[in-house]
């Protein structure tokens, strides 16, 4: 669900993955378009495969769900891919191995320095949403107590049950720190479980705040309030395509194509889309075809 | 090696997972065993229950634990999140071995000693008390057995909704992508599992002589 997030691991599957990828490609005049293995990742592929073939023309391959972070990174790198979808946190901390930090401009500042000079890749414009942590409440909840930011929960914190996933109870910029920074204090001490049922829990009303991710589509599926993270305690991952910049020099189009998705996509949009592959099973370049054509005709 | 310095970094709370494990096996095995056993009982006696009994029982081992978890989470009384919804699912899946031993055990008794017993006058209840269920103990026990070393392992899941357990290290690590902790949650419910197993084969074979 939020793999991106996770520290790159050369699985066996993976490995076995980028071999068949190192194979699979010979020389080419075509541009090939990667992603992660998880839906938004595919997703926002399908869109910039789909924009790049509209205006310029050339011809896009996919070669979606690949296996995380790693393998798109060394195949983007060796040049087996052109063009993916990397969030800056993860870019940040996973690839370039450097500690996380909060503030989004020097994220990107960073980030697009050392893609250019250590892989001669280029950081794009951003897409405008933020797949982070989400702290959520039940709608109704969130206008009869009239929350709006994460800051208004603790004022009700101590009536509350919070259900959290291990990961976001265990990180290092996930429970302690929130709770430390908005002086958090629930009823009782957070019920750790599974992930996807702290979904269920909340609309069953058996827990009254999760931390789900920002994007996901079953935020808008139930009907959930996001609080806003108004101490920016969360660390950015703003999504970006990144590109080779040998293919931005042959083929400048591509670049003014990716430049029009520049902040067209905001969390609430990406969730409506996710929403869309992952509760309403609808086909990707569909969703895809029809957000272009709506939002950048 | 890590695992032994973070068992002493961290006994208390090891200890209280190790705890709250055997009270989830403990409790689900036993609420399982007053369901199982006479259910497998009736069945002897009601065969015609027995295709749609044993049917249900199999359907229910086959629910993926956190799809059951998702099920049960809406429903009054036994659902919600916590110790009970897990204990509900425990005792879902172990019914299938102690209902069918029960009832295997049972219908495998020798007919001849059956028939000696209505000789000499017994109803069905002194049959069942004093000639079935004695001689088809072993293999009832064997159910119980089955059931709580399945439930060992199983058990890991409670962590997912909430109720703790050994697995609780196990969804720890796998979060953080740390080894050690996925083995400080599964090499001692591993071993509670040899533990258990052993334990519960030695009063099978004490049953089992005469």
């Amino acid at each position: 669900m939020n793999g991106h997030r996770r520290a790159p691991r050369a699985s066996l599957p993976s490995l076995v993955a980028l071999a068949a990828l190192v194979t699979a490609c010979g020389p080419r005049d075509r541009l090939v378009v990667g992603a992660k293995n998880f839906t938004e990742s595919d997703l926002l592929a399908e869109i910039v495969a789909q924009q790049i073939e509209r205006r310029t023309g050339l011809r896009v391959e996919r070669r979606l769900h690949l296996g995380g972070t790693f393998v798109c990174h060394e195949a983007i790198v060796s040049g087996r891919i052109d063009v993916y979808v990397e969030y800056s946190g993860t870019a940040l901390t996973a690839v370039l191995q450097r500690p996380p930090l909060q503030d989004p401009d020097s994220v990107s500042r960073i980030v697009r320095a050392e893609y250019a000079s250590r892989f001669d890749l280029a950081w794009g414009e951003p897409l405008g949403f933020d797949n982070t942590f989400a702290v959520a409440v039940r709608r109704a909840d969130a206008e009869r107590e009239g929350l709006r930011t994460i800051a208004d929960l603790a004022r009700v914190a101590p009536r509350w049950r919070a259900g959290f996933g291990y990961e976001f109870l265990e990180r290092p910029d996930g429970f302690t720190g929130l709770a430390r920074t908005y002086g958090l204090a629930f009823a009782a001490p957070p019920v750790a479980m599974d992930l996807g049922l702290t979904y269920r829990a909340l609309a069953d009303g058996r827990v009254d705040v999760i931390a789900g991710n920002s994007t996901d589509g079953l935020i808008v599926a139930l009907g959930l309030t996001v609080l806003e993270d108004d101490r920016r305690y969360f660390p950015p991952y703003h999504a970006a395509p990144v590109v080779r910049r040998a293919v931005l020099e042959r083929h400048p189009a591509v670049g003014r194509a990716l430049a029009e998705l520049a902040g067209r996509i905001p969390d609430a949009e990406m969730r409506r889309l996710n929403a869309q592959a992952d509760v309403e099973h609808q086909d990707l370049a569909v969703i895809a075809r029809a957000w272009l054509a709506a939002n950048l005709p | 090696m890590d695992l032994i310095g973070f068992y002493a970094r961290n006994s208390g709370e090891a200890l209280g997972l190790l705890g709250q494990h055997l009270v989830l096996v403990g409790v689900a095995t036993l609420v399982a065993a007053a369901i199982g056993m006479p259910l497998g009982v009736a069945l002897t006696r009601r065969p015609r229950w027995r295709g749609p009994v044993l049917g249900l029982a199999n359907v229910f081992q086959t629910i993926p634990s956190l799809a059951l978890f998702g099920f049960l989470i809406p429903l009054p009384f036994i659902g919600g999140i916590g110790a009970r919804t897990a204990i509900v699912a425990l005792v879902v899946y172990a019914l299938l071995p102690i209902i069918r031993n029960t009832y295997t055990g049972i219908t495998g008794v020798d007919p001849a000693v059956r028939e000696a017993g209505l000789g000499m006058g017994m109803r069905d209840r002194e049959l069942l008390w004093l000639v079935e269920l004695p001689l088809a103990a072993p293999v009832i026990l064997a159910g119980v057995r089955i059931a709580t070393v399945v439930g060992v392992g199983t058990a890991t899941i409670a962590a997912a909704i909430g109720a703790g357990g050994l697995g609780v290290y196990i969804f720890r690590g796998v979060a953080t992508v740390n080894d050690t902790l996925i083995l400080a949650g599964a090499l001692p419910a591993a071993l509670l599992a040899l533990a258990a197993d052993a334990g519960l084969s030695l009063v099978e074979r004490r049953l089992r002589r005469p």
